[in-house]
């Protein structure tokens, strides 16, 4: 009788451990996959840029400083590794992004052409979708770090080798505003 | 009401939810002690099987169904990127904020604007506009109603009102037995001598009151549902200005889906039934100027 008690309890306490040592491994799992999502929406953007620079060239010969900023905010996010350093060069190529459209924004015949459009409403989707992969991205950082803090997973953290992990964050707060666009 | 942000709102949206359908279990309950009372363990032990038997058969079915039996009842076609890329940047963006696969979408051909989800489960989620909703809100607006409908797919609403239609459907037909053998004069052959006629007498008038109190938690659940998807929706944007402005537009229009049929009417984001008929207890949908200024409320808070 004792015997079927103890075993009972040892079976009790490992499917405890193994539930705690999984939710640490799911959490770390989807904050390397968020993470993942946002690199592919920033090479989405860097992707478009080229194309982009070009059509606005065609109409705006005399902005070479413009397009100069934004090709080398472009090549510094291709490059760039790691949280902090992929999050500045984010908010670099926002920002060159931000002075190309200004510049274009004088050409009422750039503004009109079709592929100057689809472009824009490319590039501001992108905006959007990297605003959105960044805040999913910094959810599942919040749960993880809670969850790496908090008894009882706390207790499993060392074990499972999962450590908290660093936000996503963008130094200049107007980066947070995500560009509106008419539909 | 007007909880104060949108995590709040989340939690006492879920948590009412979980009463409501303990509730219907405790009901649920009630009606099968009532039956047993009634008509004795004979009788009730084949009534209260058959009668959920039917309604299990009937709900779950369309539920397992849901996408596909909704695009006929509805009569909703599905659409690809090409149709309407800007359409599917936006679902994109919403989908990215949620974690949720991408969802299929359909397009209605109709001229209120409305929109809904449906789906047994995110994999198999199906949302859907109407084509006038897509001419009058802009972008904010129309990410608003996607969150709103995407918020429905990763709270399984779905699953949700099937629970909640299979309860009031399965006391809805134990019922409608107990009018039948009634009007036969039989049922109660088989009962214990000893039942006092007091007892009789109240599980007489809970199984008559019944399916009128079960319709009405029915729509209660449904009610929070739709709270709730509208808390989830700015957890997703962060932005209860879109949704809110969203809702305007709805408000402000007062044409309401051709179709109006009640056996669909919880799935839309604005009730397609027309709320001065029908009661306040009995609607799907919370009030549209409750929703507003609850969304109002966390725009102040800055959530």
């Amino acid at each position: 009788m004792e015997l079927i008690i103890i075993v009972g309890v040892i079976a009790l306490l490992a499917l405890f451990f193994v539930a705690q040592y999984n939710r640490l491994i799911r959490l770390n799992i989807s904050v390397d996959e968020a993470f993942s999502q946002i690199e592919v929406q920033l090479k989405r953007r860097t992707d478009l840029i080229p194309n982009l620079v070009e059509t606005v060239k065609g109409y705006a010969t005399h902005e070479q400083s413009t397009f100069d900023a934004v090709v080398s905010a472009r090549a510094k996010a291709t490059t760039a590794s790691g949280v902090a350093d992929v999050a500045a060069a984010d908010g670099a190529l926002t920002q060159a992004l931000r002075g190309l459209l200004a510049v274009a924004e004088a050409y009422p015949d750039l503004k009109a052409s079709s592929n100057f459009l689809s472009l824009q409403e490319e590039l501001s989707t992108t905006e959007n979708k990297v605003a959105f992969a960044r805040q999913f991205y910094n959810d599942n950082v919040r749960s993880l770090n809670t969850a790496v803090k908090t008894v009882p997973t706390n207790l499993f953290a060392g074990f499972a080798k999962v450590t908290e992990r660093e936000f996503y964050e963008v130094s200049d707060p107007q980066e947070r505003n995500v560009p509106k666009v008419t539909f | 009401m007007a909880a104060a942000n949108f995590r709040a709102a989340q939690a006492a949206n879920k948590g009412k939810t979980y009463f409501l359908l303990a509730s219907m279990g405790l009901l649920t309950g009630l009606v099968v002690y009532a039956a047993l009372t009634y008509f004795g363990a004979g009788t009730a032990g084949s009534i209260v099987p058959i009668s959920v038997g039917l309604a299990l058969v009937g709900v779950w079915g369309s539920y397992y169904g849901s996408d596909k039996l909704v695009l006929t009842m509805t009569g909703a076609k599905l659409i690809t990127r090409d149709d309407n890329p800007a359409l599917f940047n936006v679902i994109e963006e919403v989908v990215l904020a949620s974690g949720l696969p991408m969802p299929k979408v359909a397009i209605v051909e109709d001229t209120a604007p409305n929109a809904f989800a449906t789906g047994r489960n995110p994999d198999h989620a199906l949302i859907a506009f109407t084509t006038r909703i897509l001419e009058v809100m802009d972008r904010d607006e129309l990410q608003g109603v996607i969150a709103h409908e995407l918020s429905h797919v990763a709270n399984r609403d779905t699953l949700v009102s099937a629970v909640a239609a299979t309860t009031a459907g399965a006391i809805a037909i134990l019922s409608d037995f107990l009018m039948r053998m009634m009007w036969f004069g039989g049922g109660r052959r088989d009962r214990d001598s000893n039942s006092n006629p007091i007892a009789l007498v109240l599980s007489l008038l809970v199984l008559i009151m019944a399916p009128i109190a079960a319709a009405l938690l029915k729509s209660a659940i449904s009610r929070k549902r739709e709270s709730l998807a509208d808390a989830t929706a700015v957890s997703f944007t962060r932005n209860p200005a879109g949704l809110r402005k969203a809702l305007e537009v709805l408000a402000s229009d007062s044409t309401v889906v051709r179709q109006k049929s009640n056996a669909v009417a919880h799935i839309w984001i604005e009730s397609p039934l027309d709320m001065r008929a029908a009661s306040r207890l009995f609607s799907t949908h919370p009030p549209i100027e409750e929703r507003i200024a609850t969304l109002k409320a966390m725009e102040s808070l800055g959530s």
